[in-house]
């Protein structure tokens, strides 16, 4: 999977765009990238999933632990994975919460988040434009 | 058809390749053959990270067509586990509350027909997943627009 990213200014918002399928060999690549990102001050997510053509269960856990990252909720230790849980440094402080948005997700991916009741977790664009000024 | 390969999370594209090719070749229907392609993913995925749990192993894929619909045969050598006693995910809890994962299961049942697990005769573990010829789960052909903008 390519993983590539692009800073807006105006809004500020942080494209994350996926490229390849979203599977258990590198749902950890996704979630560190967005904890890079979230460290490095990004508080705005797109996630650009037009380019995702297959996404099991590996990428809801992806998906899901960046909107809880994002959120300044517990999240999966990206670095421990499955069992391991921590909290972010100042969960909840004003500030500290960002927001996780969907640009053009697959059908295919559509179809996996509603069959796991998580399509309703996440605002989804098909517009780019749109997307940015919803920020 | 057969399949059998190493038991790495690198190795399930080349599954999902597989399980393409031989459900074309059955005459499944390409929204089916999203469907197995995903469970069939997911229930790789549970055996090599939670059967093999890190230790080498294979995972063997068989694939044949029994009257109107197709068999996926899954069998591994890892300790005894049977997913399919694994409890349906609270699909209603809010995000922060939810667990993270365990999702894969609940796709695989929901993509087939039937799902089913026993002991192998080799002493490991088999799970078959059926999907008639015909059929595709419910929501395949008509795509959800939840929160869309």
């Amino acid at each position: 999977m390519e993983i590539t990213t692009e800073q807006i200014q105006t809004p500020s918002v942080t494209i994350l765009r996926l490229n390849g399928d979203l599977d258990g060999s590198n749902f950890r690549e996704v979630m560190k990238k967005a904890k890079e990102l979230y460290e490095a001050g990004s508080r705005h997510l797109l996630i650009d999933m037009s380019q995702v053509p297959f996404m099991s269960s590996a990428g809801l856990v992806a998906l899901h632990n960046t909107a809880l990252l994002y959120g300044g909720k517990e999240q999966l230790d990206v670095e421990n994975g499955w069992g391991a849980l921590k909290a972010t440094a100042s969960a909840g402080e004003a500030g500290m919460q960002g927001q996780v948005k969907l640009l053009n997700p697959t059908a295919r991916v559509v179809k996996a988040l509603d069959q796991t009741g998580m399509l309703s977790f996440f605002s989804v664009y098909e517009d780019r434009a749109a997307a940015l000024a919803s920020f | 058809m057969i399949l059998v390969i190493a038991a790495e999370l690198e190795n399930l594209s080349v599954i999902r390749h597989f399980i393409r090719e031989a459900a074309t070749a059955l005459r499944l229907s390409p929204a089916a053959i999203d469907d197995v392609e995903l469970a069939v993913d997911e229930l790789a995925t549970n055996i090599i990270c939670h059967g093999y749990n890190g230790q080498p192993g294979d995972i063997e894929v068989e694939v044949k067509a029994n009257g109107e619909a197709v068999e996926i045969y899954l069998r591994d050598q890892a300790p005894l586990f049977d997913p399919t006693l694994r409890p349906e995910p609270d699909l209603t809890a809010p995000l922060e509350e939810r667990p993270i994962g365990g999702l894969g299961v609940h796709l695989a049942r929901q993509l087939t027909d039937t799902l089913t697990y026993r002991p192998s005769a080799k002493g490991g573990n088999e799970l078959l997943l059926t999907k008639k010829i015909d059929s595709s789960s419910p929501l395949t052909e008509e795509i959800p627009h939840g929160n869309h903008n």
